[in-house]
């Protein structure tokens, strides 16, 4: 890495590790802990998008890490790193299942069908309220530590498991796997004819993320302190994927932007409720009709327009 | 259980469900059929007949008979106007439609909030009548719905079938470039097209409202049953849509009466999962290349 | 009589319509098969049965003495048999460089674990592969344009690029779709050569087009198809002077473009 990017990292570094120390206020602190945890959602569903398919049920995957690790740990007693492990378990094994069939539809059939698989999940979820208490949820869910009792120390919690999801991410896109994906969005027979095992990677892909998503779904279960269904709708799900419309579909750091953007968002409009959504709604048509390549793609843009470079040469 | 009473009112809740749904997921698949746009905002359209039905009938104290048609009508025409500011970016552009449209469902949703807020209202009914056939209760109100949903899908069909506009918009759901080249005026054909589909889904909200309760977020149910019953039908497909909206409104009115709401829920979606898996472009679809 | 590729009664039913019927044919190495045949005739159906995208409803596929019958496209990349695409032939958005190292996906990739913990297995692989890709390059004159995109390119490079990233898979056999459609006539022999140079190292081609003077410049054997059947096999003259050939063709424009 050139000079200029190790000072980047460094001063990213201390500035992500540092701020909580800056202010005592408890909602920051909170705000803060959102940011890292939806960012592993958002994150892994930018895996998903990067095979070319756009999944409408991401959040009831993390309804599985969610209740698997809820149970495990209130009903069967077990320590939090082992809810941990069954919710993500779960979440990655439901995934494997249907993987091999749902991602082989195209384009708009995978997003109904995703869409409608995660209202299947949350009507089972509303219908078995024995195991899962119902429309209630359960209440009272205790904190994966004992000594995770401020959302300053929560906060950091969050953030080396983000730093690892987030990471995994970016690692896989950045490999020759990474390529592979990318030669399937584009090219998907193409890619199969150079040699790629196309059905086999996005199922590893879906696999991967979903898991991901199931480990949001128990820490983020433990830190609310509360699991229920509402939570894995098709409508969250779809503020994840606005996340990564936003942000711009085609990288990485939209995926990052995107969650920012929308996690803040509400809490500069807080008491508006009614006029965050409608300017939600704006921007999501404001950016699919002028702008689909989102937030990156507008910097890319402005970049572009202060250092032309030559015509037919990658920039 | 079986007995004449239940039955015929298993009967006459599946007819006025199936032609309500059929009304919704016709509009929605004309939008995709020739405009290649997945409408995600059907739904607030739907809700939009609902509350003009609503503040005709009860605050004007309009007769429905006028009431109806100006409400709906109205609704279409109003909505030009957001044809003009926000589908034709969308026009042949599907995955951009999808999730641009949401944007609109959601600024239609909570921009009626802020209207008319949250709570529920009721359309004065119809008719307080009733129709006694042997053992058989008809409420006259849902006969008129029964009634009025027939009369426009025959409307519609015979302005598929039979008037220019209709060639056009069947003409342009094949094959665009050639249709434009034998002369089909795109602009104005997909602007009748939306009006057309705007009125099937306003009506269809206007009478879901005299069965059910209005409010901002009446479009939620619509808009889900429109994709089920063109998933089942065929996207596209116009018989398909009729199908989908039959087998539909049928099962949802005898699995839920005897089984229960959720049954048969999970039955519908059951199936559109099944049938997106094994035969994504329905049953009286064809497949893409 | 098996080659390379060995090819019998091969046929595919569509729910109804024969596409392709009772097909055989083989290919050696370092030679030059074409397919040729009116529209319609079957030609890149057959293809598509060959190279996986397609599964035949009767008949076998032998590569190298190993029965591929059916198999996926990927798995006959493993075996060496490589085919492009008529239509499609390039990443439109990509570098010709990235192309070619997408191409390349058999000699770079070492396995999911190996690529995220990068290790000296995966460095050694990416290192081999961009000598190889930077070889073809060069072997395709691509080498003054790698770093320009391909939508940038003139149609007749994109269709060599084309060519290219099925060569950078290091194929025993490659089938090329049309290889020639809608270039000049300066494109068609500059593919033409590319052509003779990919035979000229030992690999077997097979061509499919419709052009029946390109075909029978370039090729050692030509197979004639005519709705979905093998109408004629063998060397390019003797299967000109077929009366059936030159029947399902229009033969006098045939007969005046040889001058």
């Amino acid at each position: 890495m050139s000079a200029r990017k190790w000072i980047i990292a460094l001063i990213a570094t201390v500035a992500l590790l540092g701020w909580p120390w800056l202010t005592e206020d408890k909602f920051l602190h909170h705000v803060g802990v959102l940011i890292c945890l939806t960012s592993i959602a958002a994150c892994s569903l930018h895996l998903i998008i990067r095979t070319g398919h756009v999944s409408l049920c991401h959040t009831a995957f993390m309804g599985f890490g969610a209740y698997g690790s809820v149970i495990s740990v209130m009903q069967f007693g077990l320590p939090w790193p082992v809810g941990l492990l069954i919710g993500t378990a779960l979440a990655a094994g439901v995934a494997a299942i249907i993987g091999p069939i749902v991602l082989r539809l195209t384009g708009k059939y995978f997003v109904l069908i995703t869409f409608l698989m995660g209202e299947v999940v949350r009507m089972a979820i509303i219908e078995n309220t024995a195991i899962t208490g119902g429309s209630n949820g359960i209440f009272n869910v205790p904190p994966p530590f004992p000594f995770l009792t401020s959302n300053r120390a929560y906060y950091y919690f969050a953030l080396a498991f983000a730093v690892f999801g987030v990471g995994l991410c970016a690692r896989i896109l950045t490999s020759e796997f990474g390529r592979a994906i990318n030669a399937i969005r584009e090219g998907e027979r193409l890619a199969e004819c150079s040699g790629v095992p196309v059905i086999r990677f996005k199922v590893i892909v879906f696999v991967i993320a979903c898991a991901l998503a199931g480990m949001t779904g128990s820490l983020q279960g433990h830190y609310i302190k509360f699991v229920g269904p509402d939570a894995y709708s098709g409508f969250q799900s779809l503020n994840l994927v606005v996340m990564n419309v936003i942000g711009g579909m085609t990288s990485l750091a939209g995926a990052l932007i995107g969650t920012v953007f929308m996690v803040t968002l509400p809490e500069l409009l807080r008491g508006y409720v009614n006029l965050q959504q409608i300017m939600f709604g704006a921007i999501l048509f404001a950016t699919m009709a002028f702008l689909p390549g989102g937030i990156i793609e507008a910097i890319r843009r402005i970049r572009a327009l202060l250092k032309p470079s030559k015509p037919g040469l990658a920039t | 259980m079986l007995n004449a009473t239940i039955l015929g009112q298993v009967f006459v809740n599946g007819v006025s469900l199936s032609a309500i749904y059929i009304l919704v997921a016709l509009g929605f698949t004309l939008l995709f059929g020739i405009m290649r746009v997945v409408n995600f905002a059907h739904g607030e359209f739907a809700m939009l007949g609902a509350f003009a039905l609503f503040y005709l009938m009860k605050t004007l104290e309009w007769h429905w008979a006028f009431a109806l048609p100006v409400g709906v009508i109205g609704v279409a025409a109003a909505s030009l106007v957001l044809e003009w500011l926000v589908f034709r970016w969308f026009y042949q552009r599907m995955f951009e439609s999808m999730i641009g449209l949401l944007g609109l469902n959601m600024m239609m949703m909570f921009g009626a909030v802020q209207l008319w807020d949250v709570h529920e209202r009721n359309i004065p009914t119809m008719s307080g009548d009733v129709l006694m056939m042997g053992d058989i209760i008809i409420p006259v109100d849902r006969l008129i719905v029964v009634i009025i949903a027939l009369t426009a899908l025959a409307g519609f069909y015979l302005f598929i079938r039979h008037t220019r506009a209709g060639l056009a918009m069947r003409a342009a759901a094949q094959d665009l470039e050639t249709a434009e080249t034998q002369g089909v005026d795109t602009r104005r054909t997909y602007k009748i097209a939306f009006f057309v589909a705007i009125l099937l889904a306003a009506l269809a909200g206007a009478l879901w409202g005299q069965i059910y309760a209005v409010s901002p977020f009446l479009g939620e149910r619509p808009l889900l049953m429109a994709f089920i019953v063109v998933i089942l039908g065929g996207m596209g497909s116009i018989p398909g849509a009729a199908l989908g909206g039959v087998l539909l409104g049928f099962t949802e009115s005898f699995v839920g009466t005897f089984y229960g709401a959720a049954a048969s829920a999970f039955l519908s979606f059951g199936v559109v999962i099944l049938l997106l898996i094994v035969r994504p472009w329905g049953i009286l679809g064809t497949p893409e290349n | 009589m098996t080659g390379l590729l060995s090819v019998e009664r091969l046929s595919k039913n569509f729910g109804g319509l024969q596409a392709v019927s009772d097909l055989g044919f083989n290919v050696e190495a370092a030679e030059i098969l074409g397919i040729i045949g009116p529209n319609g005739a079957g030609k890149t159906t057959a293809v598509n049965l060959v190279s996986g995208v397609i599964k035949p409803t009767t008949g076998t596929v032998t590569l190298n003495g190993k029965d591929v019958t059916g198999l996926a496209p990927h798995v006959l990349v493993e075996s060496g048999l490589v085919r492009t695409f008529q239509a499609t032939t390039v990443y439109a958005d990509q570098t010709v460089r990235e192309n070619l190292m997408r191409g390349a996906f058999r000699q770079i990739y070492p396995g999911l674990i190996a690529t995220l913990l990068s290790t000296p297995a995966a460095r050694e692989a990416r290192v081999r592969a961009d000598a190889h890709v930077d070889e073809v390059m060069r072997w395709l004159d691509l080498g003054r344009v790698a770093d320009h995109v391909a939508s940038s390119l003139p149609y007749g490079i994109q269709k060599v690029l084309g060519m290219g990233i099925g060569l950078a898979a290091e194929p025993r056999l490659i089938m090329l779709d049309e290889p020639a459609a809608g270039l000049s006539a300066e494109e068609t022999d500059h593919v033409r050569d590319t052509i003779r140079e990919v035979r000229k190292r030992g690999i077997a081609v097979v061509v499919i087009d419709h052009n029946m003077r390109f075909i029978a410049d370039l090729c050692d054997r030509v197979l004639v198809m005519a709705q979905g059947r093998e109408l004629a096999q063998g060397k390019p003259q003797e299967v000109l002077r077929n009366p059936q050939v030159i029947e399902a063709y229009l033969g006098k424009r045939y007969a005046q473009a040889q001058h």
